[in-house]
């Protein structure tokens, strides 16, 4: 029935839907799970990693984790290459907006000028829309630290703690039941490990499953973030402190 | 099966325009809009979707937009084809003060931006917009209150009560029937809370009003004040229906 | 031959803009305000060719006032509003039919709670400073704003300090240009002010 309205571009059915939009958030919710956790010292974000292999050549630089400018990092589910489109787009209109006001652009304009991008691509002819939906982190002097989730069909909002990808009903559920307003970055961090390793299928989490990020505060220098992308022993010391892995082999026992 | 939906906006042998139409139906399931006039002032209403526990308070996009100093945009249908139509609204409304060193009026803010959805009903390669929209104000130096409503095939009416979105057609049919000549401003208010009871069931929380006065005077009412109306309305239906007890009885 | 003149005190900054419109040797009239409020904190006041300045101000005004309505009414800073005042004319100067445009742009951080004045001019020079002018009134009251300039002077100071150096301009000045009107810009927003 629907196939009529999905064999071409992005047009209404006779309910008022955009399958092709919708389509792309389905192909989302299979991708690798990616959460975001807000602190008031600043914002976690964790990706799965869906795709190891031994003989990948790991350069260092993550895989679906992007800096965007000094203030903003992003975790990206769906399809990568749609991905690095829009994040050389919002690295672009950042460098922009500094350019042109000598400030940093603060978090919501830049997600709404990623988002118009996107959602021109489910109203233009031709053209299939993009296959990516995106946390972000950022620090602003507006709101100081945010999270925020973008969808293919243009749609933003912020929240204190959230996931995109697989399973993420399954991970809001548990960070519904775990978040406190009042969490430390460290604790943050511990607890996006507790949910990635529930909602992961492997049986224990390492650094070759998942990566890493967080944003805060330089405690030397006011006003300046600090953005870091983990290595793998950071990583792995982490699992380590936050005893995922011993509930796990006792679980195993 | 004709196929005439399928390319993007044609008219099929009966005379329709399929996309238009389905475009429609988009507005039909986005949140309820009403804007009511009354004597001096327009009020705007809209449901509000419950934030959830974990959604960060300070960043819900609100759903009444200010277009201009004086005037407001309120919308049903996909949030995010609203926003880039509420964009170019905002720059021609400023692109109007260049030229003309004037305010836009209400009406022609209207007329362009049923003439931006209407544009988007009748060129290749593009779907049409999916949203309603709801433009209230007053002109530069008139106390007269306006209130206009456009719609996906851009055609635009003024309005002296109307709603649009979900559930809009059982808000009509009770603006129909209580709405009145020069209301006060209060009545107004009250008049818009009510008629979004009609379909929101959870009470001031999930309703935003925003009131329009002549010479840029806008208010965005918050909750506890909402609120008021809400538990005033409530009363007023508890008073009604213990009247209506005794004569079952 | 306009006049613009701006100090900056501990809690706003002045700016006084001469009321002659000239052209040539003759003057038009003599209730021209050469400035626009771009938001409820930043003013710009302007002089240079005749046409290009008001042109460039209100482009100016336009996109400031548009970026207020998208923000649902969080202004630009006073810093911002400069930077792209000042992006604006260093673009200018590189097309084919510059803007000549010189402006001060007096604003108040409501954030930081601190008053700005920045000296902007046609070749897209920025700086922020605690008075300064453009053109001739310059040339004739620098030295005494040198000299009597202090750090914690407040609004009445520095109208005393502004009467003082419309006196020396009303000497000085080879034409008359029909006293000037001051506005102050603090953190309640932008207002006139007589001199007496």
């Amino acid at each position: 029935m629907s196939r009529r309205y999905d064999s071409r571009t992005t047009i209404f059915s006779p309910e008022g839907r955009l399958y092709q939009v919708e389509y792309a958030q389905e192909a989302i919710s299979m991708a690798g799970t990616a959460i975001g956790i807000l602190s008031s010292e600043g914002v976690v974000l964790a990706c799965e990693k869906k795709v190891t292999s031994k003989l990948l050549d790991n350069d260092g630089s993550a895989e679906k984790l992007y800096i965007i400018n000094d203030n903003m990092i992003c975790a990206v589910a769906g399809m990568t290459a749609d991905a690095s489109i829009l994040v050389n787009n919002a690295r672009i209109n950042a460098q922009s907006y500094l350019k042109t006001y000598n400030e940093q652009i603060p978090c919501e304009i830049l997600i709404k000028r990623v988002c118009d991008v996107k959602q021109g691509y489910t109203q233009h002819g031709g053209l299939r829309p993009f296959g990516v939906s995106f946390l972000y982190a950022g620090y602003d002097d507006r709101y100081q630290f945010q999270l925020f989730t973008s969808n293919p069909s243009g749609n933003y909002s912020g929240w204190k703690a959230t996931s995109i990808g697989a399973n993420n009903s399954a991970a809001q559920t548990l960070l519904k039941k775990d978040y406190k307003d009042d969490l430390t970055l460290k604790e943050a961090c511990e607890l996006a490990i507790k949910v990635l390793s529930k909602t992961m299928d492997a049986s224990n989490i390492n650094s070759e499953k998942l990566e890493f990020a967080t944003l805060s505060l330089s405690k030397v220098e006011e006003g300046k973030v600090i953005h870091k992308i983990w290595n793998d022993t950071d990583v792995n010391a982490l699992i380590q402190d936050s005893g995922v892995l011993n509930d796990k082999s006792t679980e195993d026992d | 099966m004709s196929g005439y939906d399928s390319a993007l906006s044609i008219f099929s042998p009966d005379g329709h325009v399929f996309q238009v139409e389905y475009a429609s139906e988009a507005v039909k399931r986005g949140t309820c809009a009403v804007g009511v006039k009354g004597k001096s002032t327009v009020v705007l209403g809209c449901e509000k979707r419950t934030t959830l526990k974990l959604q960060d308070p300070r960043i819900t996009p609100s759903k009444i937009c200010k277009v201009d100093n004086h005037i407001l945009l309120a919308f049903a249908g996909l949030n995010a084809d609203a926003r880039i139509l509420v964009d170019k609204a905002r720059v021609e409304a400023q692109s109007y003060r260049l030229t003309l060193e004037d305010a836009v009026s209400i009406e022609y803010l209207t007329k362009y931006v049923a003439g931006v959805q209407q544009k988007y009903t009748q060129s290749g390669g593009v779907r049409p917009f999916g949203i309603a929209t709801l433009i209230a104000g007053f002109d530069k130096n008139d106390t007269v209150p306006r209130l206009y409503q456009t719609e996906p095939s851009g055609v635009y009416n003024a309005w002296k009560a109307h709603a649009i979105g979900r559930s809009s057609k059982t808000v009509k049919e009770f603006l129909e029937k209580h709405y009145q000549e020069d209301l006060s401003e209060e009545e107004t208010i009250k008049l818009t809370v009510k008629s979004l009871l009609e379909v929101v069931q959870t009470g001031a929380k999930n309703i935003e009003v925003s009131v329009l006065r002549p010479g840029n005077a806008i208010q965005n009412l918050d909750v506890d004040e909402i609120k008021k109306y809400v538990d005033e309305i409530e009363a007023e239906k508890e008073a009604e229906a213990e009247k209506k007890k005794p004569k079952k009885d | 031959m306009d006049i613009i003149l701006g100090i900056r005190v501990q809690d706003a900054t002045i700016i006084a803009t001469s009321k002659a419109a000239t052209r040539g040797i003759s003057i038009l009239k003599d209730t021209d305000d050469k400035t626009r409020e771009l938001n409820a904190h930043n003013l710009i006041a302007y002089t240079g060719e005749a046409g290009d300045t008001v042109q460039f101000a209100e482009y100016v005004q336009a996109n400031i006032q548009l970026y207020s309505m998208r923000e649902n009414d969080i202004e630009l800073s006073p810093l911002a509003t400069a930077s792209f005042v000042r992006n604006q004319l260093a673009t200018s100067i590189r097309s084919r039919k510059p803007y000549q445009v010189n402006c001060l742009i007096a604003g108040y951080d409501t954030k930081k709670d601190q008053p700005t004045l920045n000296w902007i001019d046609y070749l897209g020079t920025q700086v922020e400073l605690p008075y300064g002018a453009h053109g001739y009134a310059g040339f004739y009251t620098t030295s005494l704003l040198d000299k009597h300039y202090r750090k914690d002077m407040v609004v009445d100071d520095g109208l005393k300090l502004l009467k003082l150096c419309l006196k020396e301009l009303e000497t000085r000045m080879p034409i008359d240009f029909k006293g000037v009107y001051v506005k102050v810009v603090d953190k309640d927003g932008i207002r006139s002010v007589e001199l007496d």
